[in-house]
């Protein structure tokens, strides 16, 4: 008891509850940038140009066969020697930048699956009555396509937003200061983990168990619209 | 207007279209009729490159329409009507109706609006402007397709069975609606099971069977005296009493 009020100080909360916001920031950032990554292969798999469709496969299968942790590990560690070689400049890398950048690489290779089952559950007379209108396949995509996928995915999606949190925490071995690493410092600094992992335990469910409420809740009001 | 030109078109094995020649001119009504899986609605959907014919030529207006490329533009004066009215069901009646000239053919919004309105008053739907897709019948749906192919201020307009999926007292208000667009002289090309409304209103009948064009004429030569026993034998099927 003396323990947590020792350790867990309005600054060391309010250091923790930071490290909580760089999660969810990494987290809607992969989230976004995942999401285009993953339209942009689901519609290149689903395309009729052969090299498309195989640059796509390779990305898909490449991200989802090697763990997240070799990803974040490659990208942080060795991106500066690969740009020296191609480029010919070292940069620094931010921790956080990179972890958005190559957790949101992950996501898209997982939500590709999702944009395309999504794209393909929707009736093909859509498609044709959006040719005989005279829309362009973006048009087509844009205001008609999506737009009803978009309802079937919400839920996986939401899962996938739940996922990344979690995921966001194997940033703490490239030193981003999310919520992990955050209680990793404080239990280093008074030689107690317990109660900061307990704590940052605490905080994800807080995070995850609100945004699953709210999906369920956004789920059943779809369904009633149908 | 639409002339197809030795068209073939197969699935697996079986000939869907088979060596069509075919030409609609301004102000036809061609009724397309024959018995189910005759390659019909195959047909009508390759003249409106729905599906790419595997061989033979369509000319729009003259213009021969190349598959390499582009081509819905060739088609924009094309309206189609779908068996399943394939409206959009996340947007609202007018929006159905708006979408294509606003995004596609870039008339401002207003305007594509007011005509979109005044197409519903013609079918009849005015007051449905602001309903969605699903809060109506089956027979609304297909004369909001039927508006909704008129924004585009076709020259043609093709109804692939626009009256097959229907529950049988809706029929009469889509063949109404169909019947008004024929006497004020638009163009049209039906696939239709409806033989009192082929009877009625067509210029020009043709009989498809096995993917071919068996037998056309006017309504009478077709129906009070068809020549091929396979046109015989169809009339005896679909014509009871």
């Amino acid at each position: 008891m003396e323990a947590i009020t020792r350790i867990l100080t309005p600054e060391n909360l309010q250091f923790m509850i930071k490290g909580a916001g760089y999660s969810i920031l990494v987290a809607v950032g992969a989230l976004l940038g995942g999401s285009v990554l993953g339209l942009l292969s689901a519609v290149m798999k689903m395309g009729k140009i052969k090299i498309l469709r195989f640059i796509a496969n390779i990305y898909v299968e490449v991200i989802r066969g090697t763990p997240m942790m070799l990803q974040i590990l490659l990208l942080y560690l060795c991106g500066p020697v690969i740009t020296r070689a191609i480029f010919g400049f070292v940069f620094t890398p931010n921790p956080i930048l990179v972890g958005v950048i190559a957790v949101g690489i992950n996501s898209g290779a997982y939500t590709t699956e999702l944009f395309r089952s999504a794209i393909q559950s929707v009736d093909k007379g859509q498609w044709e009555a959006a040719q005989t209108i005279g829309l362009s396949y973006w048009q087509t995509m844009r205001y008609v396509i999506l737009p009803q996928a978009f309802k079937r995915i919400l839920p996986p999606y939401i899962n996938e937003f739940i996922v990344l949190i979690k995921d966001s925490s194997l940033l703490a071995s490239i030193g981003a200061v999310e919520l992990l690493h955050s209680a990793e410092v404080l239990g280093a600094k008074y030689y107690n983990y317990l109660v900061p992992l307990l704590c940052a335990t605490v905080m994800y469910l807080v995070m995850t168990l609100t945004i699953s409420y709210f999906a369920r809740k956004l789920e059943r009001r779809l369904a009633q619209s149908d | 207007m639409i002339k197809a030109s030795h068209i073939n078109k197969q699935f697996g094995q079986v000939k869907a279209v088979d060596d069509v020649s075919l030409h609609i001119k301004k102000g036809e009504v061609i009724c397309i009729i024959g018995p189910s899986g005759s390659g019909k609605s195959t047909l009508i959907r390759c003249l409106r490159g729905l599906e790419v014919p595997d061989s033979g030529e369509i000319y729009v207006h003259d213009k021969k329409v190349e598959f390499k490329k582009n081509y819905a533009q060739d088609f924009a004066q094309v309206g189609f009507v779908f068996q399943l009215f394939n409206l959009f069901p996340h947007k609202t009646v007018l929006e159905n109706l708006t979408l294509g000239p606003v995004k596609a053919f870039g008339v401002s919004k207003e305007e594509a609006e007011e005509t979109g309105k005044k197409l519903l008053k013609r079918v009849g739907l005015l007051e449905k402007a602001d309903a969605y897709p699903n809060q109506l019948s089956g027979g609304q749906k297909q004369r909001v397709a039927i508006a909704r192919a008129l924004c585009q201020n076709p020259e043609v307009i093709m109804f692939d069975e626009p009256t097959s999926a229907l529950d049988p007292e809706m029929i009469g208000e889509v063949l109404n609606a169909m019947k008004e667009l024929a006497d004020e002289g638009m163009t049209l090309a039906v696939v239709t099971h409806e033989m009192g409304f082929a009877r009625k209103v067509a210029t020009r009948v043709l009989f498809v069977d096995g993917g071919k064009i068996v037998e056309e004429g006017t309504p009478e030569q077709i129906f009070e005296n068809p020549q091929s026993d396979r046109l015989k034998l169809f009339l005896s099927q679909v014509i009871h009493m």
